[in-house]
């Protein structure tokens, strides 16, 4: 009796992922919203790509990042939820009461999250591709774009499943979602870090790290395989990833311990 | 393994407003007892079921499930054990047939021995015509029946129900008292019960401990204990307060002062037999010139019980 860790891991990520297509509002919304960014800021806003600094760039190019990274920080947001959710009904403790390993318990949800996310960055890129989208680096620039989503999809859901298991409550984990304002919009996000006005704003843009996974998508997407530049953007995932991990794997411990 | 519980002086505070919830309990469950831990709420009852089954750590003290210690090797004592919580566990957004499967497959089982064991355990709780429905759409009394189900699971050599039929109606408790009864009686399973009913405990248990303030104050059979407490008690209020503290005087000499309770300006003596003891009772006052305002007799509850353990406790039947 009793199973590997891969396999309790395997049984709970399949139950998060029932359960999230079960509740399709639960990824929908943000869904739409980022459709929505893509569409109104390419439509009010391209016009500005004719600046000197764009560089003749494609500003649907320019703005997909800010879709694709909004999609995959609201939709990590949703691995928290569904711990608090179980938590809250029970489910949870009813988990730790079998001899499922404790890792597992923890990794399901994040895990279930994850692919969530991947399924929502391949179709806002498909409308990105709808709306005359042209990356530079082809299909491999646009797995590379995919995998930076999903690593800073995973560092969100690091730190909502952290938030969740610390607070154990629907209200508090909501409210940790409020960092994604500053995260995706004191940054690069419309323009380039050149034409950002504010000083405070461009000290923001240089301490946010979101700023450097946009840099990193955009060069696959506008400029082409430039290995430094790629890189920022992977440095700043493994960073935070490092950080925020470690933030849910100690608040794990304190959820499940018995303390 | 074997289906015991041993527990030595288990104790448990908690560091949050340093709550002594558990103090130095003691006892054991021999395999295949249907045990009972009756008490009040806040008694500690839930605090000690979280410790038997590895959800919580004690702060001093022991204790072994099934021959296992419940702090240094908790998924043995898991495989084991199967848990009823006072919240159930069931996830609504699943049907009770995909629930009971992936307990299953987590407790070990393959595809098909986990679709069996689901298929013969929504028998068992009647609920096969409802199996493919969301757990969601389940009503209160499902759900419990369901969730008793997942404790079923891998077969467990002794189950913990912490509250189980609190906030059911008379039918589904019926139902899951029904199949309590059977699994200790047909499959020999250990149980260890929480309760508030005093009527539940005494129709159920072997045994009964009751819990109060973190502490067992009494145990025995129902028998015993209600051997102890009297058959009948009787319940006067009095029109003025002068009137009941010279019945109080009366009685107490009478019949004796562990027997006369007064509380809340009701007074309340236990007796073996009272139809008989009630007109002694009201004629030895109205000799007395003490004007009653009401007689009621009835039988003892869970209430009494605790009233009556209670003001022993503290020395003296008096005030509480």
């Amino acid at each position: 009796m009793g199973n590997s860790v891969w396999k309790d891991t395997w049984l709970i990520t399949v139950r998060n992922i029932k359960t999230t297509i079960r509740n399709p509002f639960s990824f929908i919304p943000n869904l739409i919203i980022s459709a929505f960014f893509l569409l109104v800021y390419e439509g009010g806003l391209s016009g500005i790509a004719q600046l000197p600094t764009f560089d003749g760039a494609n500003y649907l190019a320019f703005i997909l990042p800010v879709s694709i990274v909004s999609a995959a920080i609201g939709g990590a947001g949703g691995a928290g939820q569904g711990i608090v959710k179980d938590i809250e009904n029970g489910f949870f403790s009813r988990l730790l009461l079998t001899p499922a390993s404790r890792l597992a318990i923890v990794l399901g949800p994040i895990i279930a999250g994850m692919l969530q996310l991947f399924v929502q960055t391949i179709l806002i890129i498909c409308i990105g591709f709808l709306l005359g989208l042209k990356v530079e680096t082809g299909f491999l620039g646009v797995l590379f774009v995919l995998f930076i989503a999903i690593g800073w999809g995973l560092a969100f859901a690091g730190y909502s499943a952290g938030v969740a298991l610390r607070t154990k409550n629907a209200q508090a984990s909501q409210s940790g979602t409020l960092i994604f304002f500053p995260l995706i919009f004191l940054s690069t996000t419309f323009v380039p870090y050149e034409l950002i006005d504010a000083q405070w704003l461009k000290i923001a843009a240089t301490i946010n790290p979101t700023t450097y996974i946009f840099e990193s998508m955009r060069t696959v997407l506008i400029d082409g395989w430039i290995f430094w530049d790629m890189m920022q953007g992977v440095i700043a995932i493994v960073v935070v990833c490092a950080l925020t991990i470690t933030f849910a794997a100690v608040s794990a411990k304190k959820a499940v311990a018995r303390g | 393994m074997n289906g015991r519980i041993e527990v030595e002086h288990l104790s448990k505070t908690f560091k949050k407003g340093n709550v002594q919830a558990v103090r130095d309990v003691s006892f054991e469950v021999e395999e295949g007892e249907f045990f009972a831990f009756l008490g009040p709420n806040g008694a500690g009852k839930s605090t000690t079921v979280q410790i038997l089954t590895t959800l919580i750590n004690a702060t001093g003290g022991k204790a072994l499930v099934a021959g296992h210690d419940v702090v240094k090797e908790p998924d043995e004592v898991r495989r084991y054990i199967g848990v009823a919580l006072q919240e159930t566990g069931v996830d609504p957004d699943l049907t009770g047939r995909e629930l009971l499967e992936l307990q299953a497959r987590i407790f070990g089982f393959n595809k098909e021995g986990s679709r069996k064991r689901s298929v013969d355990l929504l028998d068992i709780v009647q609920l096969t015509e409802d199996a493919d429905r969301r757990v969601g759409n389940y009503s209160g009394g499902m759900r419990r029946r369901l969730d008793l189900a997942l404790t079923l699971v891998n077969e467990p050599k002794i189950l913990f129900l912490d509250e189980p039929t609190t906030g059911l109606d008379p039918s589904n408790r019926m139902a899951i008292w029904k199949e309590l009864r059977r699994l200790n009686e047909e499959n020999g399973t250990t149980i260890f019960l929480t309760t508030q009913y005093l009527e539940e405990a005494d129709s159920l248990a072997h045994r009964i401990s009751i819990i109060n303030r973190g502490e067992i104050v009494a145990t025995g059979t129902p028998k015993e204990l209600k051997s102890q407490i009297g058959n009948d008690l009787i319940t006067l209020t009095f029109k003025t307060k002068g009137d009941l503290d010279r019945a109080e005087e009366v009685l107490t000499r009478s019949v004796g002062e562990r027997e006369v309770i007064v509380q809340n300006s009701k007074l309340t003596i236990y007796v073996d037999d009272g139809a008989q003891e009630m007109v002694e009772i009201v004629r030895m006052l109205d000799q007395e010139e003490v004007e009653v305002d009401s007689v009621n007799l009835s039988s003892p509850t869970l209430d009494d019980i605790f009233l009556k353990i209670t003001s022993e406790q503290q020395g003296k039947g008096g005030e509480k």
